[in-house]
Order: structure tokens, then sequence, then C-alpha cells
């Protein structure tokens, strides 16, 4: 068994938005945009003779030389219709054919060693053909040039934001100083407000590299300095090599100005990724507030409790996959309570089995429980093998979406919001509840509690049921995260005894606080340290910070827990 | 006073273990070296150096019971404090390989060759002398649990606090040692050894020398055990164990007398470490793991802590049996030794040596009351109510 | 105070408070060199407290607290103060179980307390005598090789008693000393304690009023955490508010 942690088994984690079941079958992005664009094309394409004069043009594509091309080109672009955009698209990759048993137009991408054919305009899939059966039709730099501009045209002028919106940020991305023109002609006809910012901020990055004057020069930086965004910072400094002297303390206090900006939105970030390990810690540690910190029970199999939550999360899945796929979107629901229940009872065995003969001696009980973690390790590992097993993301906690400057990922948030209601139920049991009662008086008298007529025994097995049941529910949350295998539990126990003993033992409070204060110091001391140094400072900090607060930072009488 | 105190320590028991010990690592390498191969009694090469390893391991399980069996401080980090001296050994060891390495760089190990390393990082200065390994051996395991324990004692650090954060502190160290840029082999460690004192490590002979080393390294730190738990500092360590506020109001400043004891076990184990690395070739970060440093308890507990012939075959029988299982048994292993820890606490709380040593005071005891009761000297019929 | 004889004990306006609970509160007391005082009061008057603070377990929130003159208590540890000559008898007797009833008095002897000094201490042929002697004084000769946890209540505590004497302290603080003792072995106690202050200061709390009748000290009441009355049994007894606070009506 030496040497049993692997290398830095911390790093091997999960990336956020792991493939799974579901979202293999989503596809790619630029095949969406080509997607909507289609359908937007068919919600404004209305006359079918309109149609019909776009198909013409199409079929004239292939004919005569390079500048009847670029005029038919033009011609496209001028109809106004949707479609056309994908269309030149294609024909700027290149990627347009005309099929030679028929003459039709067609888009081709490569499919292995033959073209899969769609048809230009509309997008219907007409099977594959070799390379022999098909025409190139031939585009030059000036073509490419024209078909950039009519797309633009096309893009910039059609009726519907969203469509303005995505070319105005293309051109801001592109900064075409050929496109400046037909941009100013847009923005003069632009009504929408976000697409007209977004139009003034691609005219100004155009702007900046041109010949422009110094008035309007300087005007555009500190149009480009509002945004504040990456993309902004690098068209700053890539124009302050090249920028008249007059203007580079303009563009100095912009850079200096969005840095600022950026790394405020950097410290938020740091902070929610810190929320998000923080809620982990909260998930892991606070059945162990429940078990070390309210009944002085050190558990070293806490760890394999939770590590059993996430293996019944994989055992549901798995039945939900071969029988009843539908449900899939469901599964975590249905773990839930049956990892409480399963772990629960497993809490409760142990405690019948071996922790109440050791009242008292609790570094004899730290030991049992080591033995017992190793036994569950190996048994597991038995059952299900030692490879990690795949638990996917139902499809409300794949993905991720943009708050403000954040990109937030749906699994983290649900696992943030579901840590605090367990903490609140929790709270909510201890305080409100019959047992929770109980369980609080025999921590503060057992004697006392026992000649009351509390059952104390039966009420100790209900305090280690609840603690691992806890254990199990963040065993399913951590399915989530984390990859699902026999030493899952080995990698959380230390950091959970950090946490409780941090927040002070017998304290709930102490436990959120904890959990949430190392999680957001580990994610900023991380940019700086690194992952690995990060850890070794925060086990070092805690280290020291025990010889200061022996009880923590909420620190309450509990029973027995110091031998 | 000193040799009084030493005097002390030979009792009876305390000859017979080293008069054992000796006797080992006489026959031992004598069987191994003389006996011609095929011999019934002829020890075989490779049982040398597991035998070595083995005395290495009942080393470290001593050191811990120092702490944990007489003062009561269980340690979950001890194997940092082996580790640590396994390192300091290896580095010698790394720098003896000089340009018989794959990159045969004269100064510089193969790993920091490999790692774009220009010149040796100033920590593994000294260590192609022999002497100044041996120090840092000693050193390195003493000055940290020295610092680790000034601070824990001093603050009143008790219990499973205490034995939460020596894990913490070999899991740090863990993750460090993993590292490149530390300068230690990240990941493989330190490896590929030559020789030692100028003795190549794969001969018979040097494997016999180390063993024999063990085994007299581990009868100096049981005469030297000895002479602490049977002094009136034992006597205060037991009570320290056992009641240190009252401990404290007799006047006795506890953190020192826990400081010591830490600081010598660490020491112990560190040596135990150096003699560990050379038998079985390699040193790596996976000795920091805090799995490992729970093993050792375990095997203190099963041989009996609180005695000092305990962890000696507690260390022997678990690890006898681990390299049995997993030889026969791989996958039933920690089976095994899950099932030892939960049956050891529970039914067998002082050990093998332990439960041997109460039988025996019982048995004794029984005899004294029945030749009391009836004034002959017949042994007792067992009574069905015992 | 009296500056060229200073008394052995002195407490000024101590006040202590856990958790918001004024265990002591402006509490003044003063021991005398060879004094035998006796502390009684009711549950939670603060008796276990002020030995607390007296032996340095706990800090006191303000006051004075000086030993000998000079000695400020408050600076010091458990330790420290113990190696001074102040030595204490807990309520529960707590002997070291594990040792044997010699052990226990050898560690409790005085003599120097540093690590080494106890690794290579061997005890002289005076110590032994001393030893012994004490052995007898507590009627434990018989039972030296035997482990302490095998004692019965009331041996435990006169071992505890026999450690206070091997400590040699000039001022012994002594916490429910008869508590569990037969009337026997209660009243030998109080010879014992009387005899024993006759060399040096006894402060013993306790709730039983024979024995403290029988011991004839000095008897001072708190309640509440400071002094209610002090004198002779029979004034304090007749004190309407100590019959009010304490002894019952």
């Amino acid at each position: 068994m030496r040497g049993r942690w692997p290398a830095g088994q911390k790093g091997a984690r999960k990336s956020e938005n792991i493939p799974s079941a579901v979202d293999t079958k989503t596809m790619h992005p630029t095949c969406l945009i080509r997607t909507l664009l289609v359908a937007l094309a068919l919600l404004f394409t209305t006359s079918s003779a309109f149609a019909q004069d776009v198909e013409a043009l199409v079929n004239a594509l292939p004919e005569g030389g390079y500048s009847d091309r670029e005029k038919v080109i033009f011609d496209l672009a001028a109809t106004g219709d949707e479609r056309v955009a994908g269309l030149l698209d294609a024909l700027g990759e290149g990627d347009l054919y005309v099929r030679e048993e028929d003459g039709r137009v067609v888009a081709g991408k490569r499919a292995g060693r033959d073209y899969a054919l769609t048809d230009a305009l509309t997008g219907e899939e007409l099977g594959t053909a070799p390379s022999s059966a098909l025409e190139k039709i031939r585009v030059n730099n000036r073509l490419r040039r024209a078909v950039r501009s009519a797309i633009g045209q096309l893009t910039l002028m059609s009726p519907s934001p969203p469509v303005r919106l995505r070319a105005a940020r293309s051109l801001l991305r592109n900064a075409d100083p050929d496109s400046l023109e037909l941009l100013g002609t847009a923005l003069a006809a632009e009504t929408d407000p976000q697409v007209k910012k977004m139009m003034e901020t691609a005219r100004a990055a155009i702007i900046i590299k041109t010949d422009a004057g110094i008035e309007e020069k300087a005007a555009a930086i500190d149009l480009l300095a509002a945004r504040g965004d990456r993309e902004a910072l690098a068209m700053l400094t890539g124009a302050h090599s090249s920028a008249a002297p007059e203007l580079q303390p303009v563009i100095e206090r912009g850079i200096a100005g969005i840095e600022r900006k950026l790394a405020m939105w950097d410290g938020l970030q740091n902070v929610w990724y810190g929320l998000s390990l923080g809620s982990v810690l909260l998930l892991a540690a606070i059945g162990l507030a429940i078990t070390f910190g309210v009944m002085g029970v050190i558990n070293m199999a806490h760890g394999e409790i939770v590590m059993l939550g996430a293996y019944t999360t994989f055992a549901v899945q798995q039945v939900i996959r071969t029988s009843f796929p539908g449900l899939f979107d469901y599964s975590l629901a249905i773990a839930l309570p049956l990892a409480f229940l399963v772990t629960a009872l497993v809490g409760i065995a142990i405690e019948r089995g071996i922790i109440r003969w050791l009242y008292g001696r609790p570094l004899e009980t730290l030991l049992a429980t080591w033995g017992l973690s190793l036994f569950l390790q190996q048994t597991v590992r038995t059952i299900f093998g030692p490879n990690n097993r795949e638990v996917g993301n139902p499809s409300w906690m794949s993905g991720a979406f943009d708050l403000a400057g954040l990109s937030i990922t749906w699994n983290r948030l649900w696992i943030i919001v579901f840590a605090l209601v367990v903490f609140a139920v929790l709270l909510a049991v201890l305080n409100r509840t019959p047992l929770g009662l109980q369980m609080r008086a025999v921590t503060q008298n057992r004697r006392m509690a026992s000649s009351m007529g509390i059952r104390t025994p039966w009420v100790d097995a209900m305090t280690f049921g609840l603690g691992s049941g806890i254990a199990g529910m963040a065993g399913v949350a951590l399915s989530q995260i984390d990859n699902v295998s026999p030493n899952l539990g080995q990698s959380y126990i230390i950091d959970s005894f950090m946490v409780v003993v941090f927040g002070g033992v017998g304290n709930l409070w102490g436990t959120l606080v904890g959990a949430l204060t190392l999680g957001v110091a580990n994610k900023f001391l991380e940019p700086y340290a690194g992952a690995v140094l990060a850890k070794i400072f925060i086990l070092v900090f805690i280290i020291l910070f025990i010889q200061r607060r022996p009880r923590g930072l909420f620190a309450l009488k509990g029973r027995a827990v110091d031998a | 006073m000193i040799t009084r105190t030493l005097l002390r320590a030979f009792d009876g028991k305390t000859s017979l273990v080293v008069a054992i010990l000796i006797t080992i690592a006489i026959a031992v390498p004598a069987s191994n070296l003389y006996l011609p191969v095929g011999h019934p009694l002829r020890v075989p090469n490779h049982f040398v150096p597991l035998l070595g390893k083995y005395l290495t391991y009942a080393m470290l399980a001593l050191a811990l019971d120092l702490v944990w069996g007489y003062c009561g401080i269980l340690s979950l980090g001890h194997g940092a404090f082996f580790a640590l001296g396994g390192y300091a050994m290896g580095m010698y060891l790394m720098r003896q390989i000089g340009d018989r390495g794959v990159y045969a760089n004269p100064i510089l190990p193969d790993f920091m060759v490999f790692l774009n390393y220009q010149e040796l990082p100033w920590f593994w200065y000294g260590f192609d002398m022999f002497w100044f390994a041996a120090i840092m051996v000693v050193l390195v395991p003493g000055l940290l649990a020295f610092v680790f324990g000034w601070f824990a004692f001093r603050s009143r650090v008790t219990g499973v606090y205490l034995s939460i954060i020596t894990q913490a502190m070999t899991y740090a160290l863990l993750l460090a040692f993993f590292r490149n840029d530390m300068g230690f082999g990240g990941n493989n460690g330190l490896t590929d050894f030559k020789d030692i004192l100028g003795a190549p490590l794969q001969a018979g002979s040097t494997r016999a020398a180390l063993f024999a080393a063990s085994a007299i390294a581990l009868a100096l730190s049981f005469i030297v055990c000895s002479a602490i738990v049977r002094s009136k500092l034992g006597k205060v360590l037991v009570a320290v164990r056992d009641a240190e506020s009252r401990t404290r109001f007799l006047g006795y400043r506890v953190d020192n007398y826990k400081l010591f004891a830490f600081t010598a076990s660490a020491v112990i184990a560190g040596i135990a470490g150096a003699l560990y690395v050379p038998q079985v070739g390699i040193i790596n970060p996976g000795e920091f793991a805090p799995a490992n440093s729970i093993e050792i308890v375990i095997w203190t507990a099963v041989g009996g802590r609180g005695t000092l012939v305990g962890p000696i075959v507690g260390a022997v029988l678990v690890n006898a049996g681990k390299s049995w299982f997993t030889g026969v048994f791989p996958e039933f292993w920690l089976f095994a030794l899950g099932g030892l820890f939960v049956a050891v606490t529970l039914f067998l709380p002082k050990g093998i040596v332990g439960a041997l040593a109460q039988g025996w005071t019982a048995l004794k005891a029984r005899r004294v009351s029945a030749r009391a009761e009836d004034g002959s000297d017949a042994a007792p019929e067992p009574s069905p109510a015992e | 105070m009296d500056q060229n004889h200073p008394p052995l004990l002195y407490l000024d306006g101590v006040s202590v408070s856990f958790d918001g609970f004024k265990a002591i509160n402006n509490l003044s007391l003063i021991v005398q060199h060879g004094e035998l005082q006796a502390i009684i009061g009711p549950n939670g008057a603060g008796k276990t407290t002020m030995m607390d603070i007296i032996t340095g377990k706990t800090r006191p929130d303000e006051g004075e607290v000086f030993f000998a003159g000079d000695v400020d208590l408050t600076r010091l540890d458990e330790a420290a103060i113990a190696e001074l000559g102040i030595g204490r008898k807990f309520q529960k007797p707590t002997v070291f179980e594990s040792h044997t009833v010699w052990d226990n008095l050898e560690l409790a002897l005085k003599k120097p307390r540093d690590v080494f000094s106890a690794w290579f201490y061997h005890p002289s042929e005076e110590d032994v005598g001393r030893l012994e002697d004490i052995l007898a004084t507590i009627r434990l000769t018989e039972r030296r090789e035997e482990l302490a946890a095998n004692l019965s209540h009331g041996q435990k505590q006169w071992l505890e008693i026999g450690m206070l004497l091997a400590q040699d302290p000039k001022l012994l603080l002594v916490d429910e000393p008869v508590a569990g003792m037969t009337d026997a072995e209660t009243v030998e106690t109080a010879k014992l304690l009387r005899e024993i202050a006759k060399s040096r200061s006894v402060v013993v709390v306790e709730h039983d009023m024979s024995f403290i009748r029988d011991l004839a000290a000095r008897v001072t009441v708190l309640a509440e955490g400071s002094v209610l009355a002090q004198g002779s049994l029979d004034h304090v007894s007749a004190d309407p508010r100590v019959i009010e606070s304490y002894l019952g009506r």
C-alpha cells in the first residue's frame, strides 16, 4: 500500500464541461450559427418569386470570369436574402462546388475520401460525392474581399438586430479598414442602442488602425477603453507602438483603465472559484461537523462514505441508462434520497458495530475508522473496479453562462446552492426538531440526558446516521465535478478535517465560514503560487492557526473532543 | 551519572532483546555469505534486504511508540521524519553516482540534467560527503520535529487535534516533494544508486553489512529508549500521558518533556529512514503519504504500545504478513489491513505483547493467591468462573 | 500591607469571568505564613476558580496576586508556580494510576524538574529515607509497590496529600480532601493537615463542617465570587448573611 497516493491526484479533476452523453449530441457552434441563419432566412423570405430570383443568381455564380462573378456576388447581396450570407461564407472559404451531373451549386465539406454535400442556399443534405464529380467555384483575393464586404452589407443591414450585432462584433474582431465606409452607412441607419454601441466600438477599432486625425483617434481610444475587455486591451496594446507621440499617453491611460477593470473582474472570478471550492469543502465537511463536531467522534472513513454516495449515483444512472433513458435528467433527484438512505444505514451500522465500543477513546476511534476506510475502499474496488466510473451531468447541470464579466458553470452554481440548502436544512434539523434537541442535550450532558429518559444510544446512532447521510448526499454532488473512483474519499478527508478544525469544532457556522474562507484563500493564492504550493500554504497556515487558537475560529464546548 | 542511567537500561529484558538483535546481526549475514547456495539454513540473497527493511520498520515503530505509547502523542506524521532521513541518505547516494549516470554529468544527478538545472541547488552542497549526510539524517528530522513540536506543545495542542495537524504536516510535505522544482527529483524521487562508502550496493557483502547495521541501529535505539523509559524521565512521560495537567501542577514543564520525546523519536525515525533507503534502492514522495504514517501506528498497536518489544514484534509481523499477502492474495491485503485496525482497537487494545504480559501477570497473581489460600505449592485448577 | 513581613499569599481585587459569568468578583484574600485557613462556600462560589488563579491555570481579568511579597503569580505558568512552592490537591483525586505508589511520590519529590536532570536522576539515600517517611505518614508503606490505580478512594486522597508533602511546598492548596472518606479517615486527615500546617501554610476548601471544626482553622466564607465573612467557625456560623447564603435556615 506504500505510495498509494498518486502524483498530483488533485490535478486530475474532471474539467468543467466534459462532454457527457447529453452534450455529445449538441452541435459545433459554427454549425449552430448556420442553422440559425437558415431558420432566420426562412422567416424573412416570404416571396417565392424573390426566392426564385435568388436561385437564378446562385445558378449564375459558376458562369463567366471573376468580374462576372463579382457582379453576381453584389447582386446576391442586394437581394437582402438572409440565406445568402451562409452561401457567401462558403464561397469565401472555397467550399462551393458545381455538381457535374446536374449543374447544381452545392456546398461541400470533406468527409473522409468524399465530400458531404448540402444545398448551397437551403442547407438541405444532398449525400456525398467524390471529388471527381464536383467542380470548384474558384475565388481570388479580389473576390474574397467582395464576398466579405457583401456579407458585411448583408448582415449589417439585416432587419434582425441579433444578426447585425453579430456582424458588428465580427467587424470589431477583424477591424478591416475596408469595412469602414459600410460601417458608417450602417451606423447612420442603426436604431437599436446595443447594436449601435457595438458598431461604434467596431468603428473605433478600425479608426485607430487608419490614418485618421488625432482628435478622432483619441475619441476612438476612449471608446475602446470604455469597453474594457481583453480584446480592447489587445487592440490598444497593438496600437501603442505605432501611435503618434501625442496619442501615446491617451492609449496608456486607456490600457491602465482596462487593466484595473480586468483585475477587478479577475478578483471576482477568483471569489467565484473560491466560493465554488468552498462549497465543495463545505459539503464534504458538513457531515464531519456533525460526527466530529457534535459527537466528538473522529471518523476517518468519512471520505469513504462520501465515495459511497457518489457510487450510489453511478448505480442509479446505470439503471436509468439501461432501463429508463428518459429519466436521465431526474437521475440526481432519484440518487439523492437513495444515497442519503444507503450511507445513513452504513453510518448507523458503523456506529453500532464499532464506534460505540470506543466512546471516550478518540485516538482508538481514529484508528478503527481508518481501518474501516481501507475496507470500504477495497470493497468498492472489488465491486466496481479500480478505475474512474463515468457519472453524467444531467442537461441542467451542463454548460455555462456569462454574468457580466464572469463565466459561470451550471454545475458549480448548483453545487453552491445545494451546499447552502443542505447547510440550512441541517441547521433547522438541529435547532427545530426533537431529534436535534435530543442531540444537543446528549452533547451537553450525556448522563443528565439519559436520566431524563432520552435513549442516548439511539440518539448516538441517529446522529451518526445523519452525519453519514449528509456525507452521502455530498457524494452525489461531488460525482458531478470529480472523478468517481475508490480514492475519491481520500482526497477530501484531510481537507474536511482542516475545515472543521479551522472553523471550530461543534459549531456549524464555523464550518460554513471555515469552508468558504479556505476555498477563497486557496483560489486567491493559486495565481501567485500555483495550485500545489497554494495548498501547502493553506496547510501550513492552519497548522500555525491551530497553535494560536486550538479550538478553531468559533470555539464551543463539546463533549470528549480532546483526549 | 550517565553510565548509571545506561546500566539501568540493561535490565533482564533489554539485555535479552539486545542479545537477540546482535545474534541476528551476525547470523543472517554470515549464513548468507558463508553457507553454500542451496543449504537449508542459508538466508537467500533477496531475503537479506527484505529482512533489513523489516528491521528499519521496527525501528520506526519503536520511535513512534516512544511518543505514542509512553507520552500519549499520537503522531500521524512519523512517516515524514522517516522519509526526510531517507532523502538525506538518498542525496548522498545520488552524489556518489557521479558521472556514471545516464547523462554522465559529474556533478548534477540525472533528474537535474533532465530538468535543465544549470548548477547544483545550494541545499545539495555537502551531500557528497558521508559524514555530512549522516549529520543531516539526524539534524533535518530532529529540527523539523523540534520546531513543529515547540509550536504545537507550547500552545497546548493535544489529542486528536495534534494527530490531525501532524497528518497535515506530512501531507504538506508530500505535496511539496511531488513538485519538480523542489529539487528532490519530484515524482520519481531518488533512485539508481550505485554505491555507498565506495562499496557497490548490489554486492552481497554490502547488503549483509547494511543488514547488520540495521540490526545494530535497532539494538542501540532499543537501549536508548529503554534508558529513557526506565528513568524518572520516562515516568514523567507516562505521567504526562495519563494526567497532563496534574504533571504541570507538580512543577514539570510538560511542553519540554513532550518536545524531548518527540524530537528524540523523530531522530530515531530519521536514522531508520536512512538505513531503509540503501536497502530498497529508492526514496520517493510516496513515503510522505499520510496512509503510510497511519500504517506505522498499526504496527505499534498490533505489537503493543507502551512496551518496547511490542512495536518491534508488530512491525515485523505486520510487514511479513503484508509481504505474504501481496504475494498470494494481492486484492485481500487492504481487507486484512483494514480488519486488523478494527480488530486490534476493539479486541486487543494492549497489543500482542501487552496481552501476553497481562496474561502472565494474571497467571502469577492467581498462583500467588492460590498459594495463599490453600497454603500449598500446587498449581491451581483453572476455575470455570474465570 | 506590612512591607517587612509580607503575607505568603496576597490577592487583591481579583475578578475573572467566563462568557459573561463572573466566577470571581473583586476577591481579596490574605494567607499568612504558617497559617491554616479553611474556605467554605456554596457551589459556584468560586472556590475552585480561586485555586485555578493561584496555581496559574486561569488568568484573572483584573486584580493582583502576589506570592511571598513580590512574586506576581499572574505572570507565571503552572509549572513555575509549582516550583515556587505552591502545591495543589485536586477535588477529584488525581494520582498517576499506571505508576506505583512509590513512583508517584518520587515524581513529586522536590528535585530539579528539567528533562535531563530527570533522565539522569538516581535517588540518593536521603531521598529514599524521605520517601519512606512520607509513606509512613500517609500509611501506605505496605502498598508501596502497588499500582496507584488499585488503591481505594481514601488511599488515593492520602497518596495525593503525600505527593504534596514530597513536593515540600510553602503553601498547600487542598481541595475537598475528605470527600468520600470514612469518619475515622476524616479525623485522621484533619490531624495530618494540622500537623502539616505547623511548618507551612495550608488552605483547605471543604464542605464538611465537622471536619472544619476538627481543623480549628480561621474560616473564610466565599459567595458569588467574593468574601462574605471571615473569622472563627463559630463567628461565621453566627453571621446572618452566611446563614442566608450557605448554611441554610
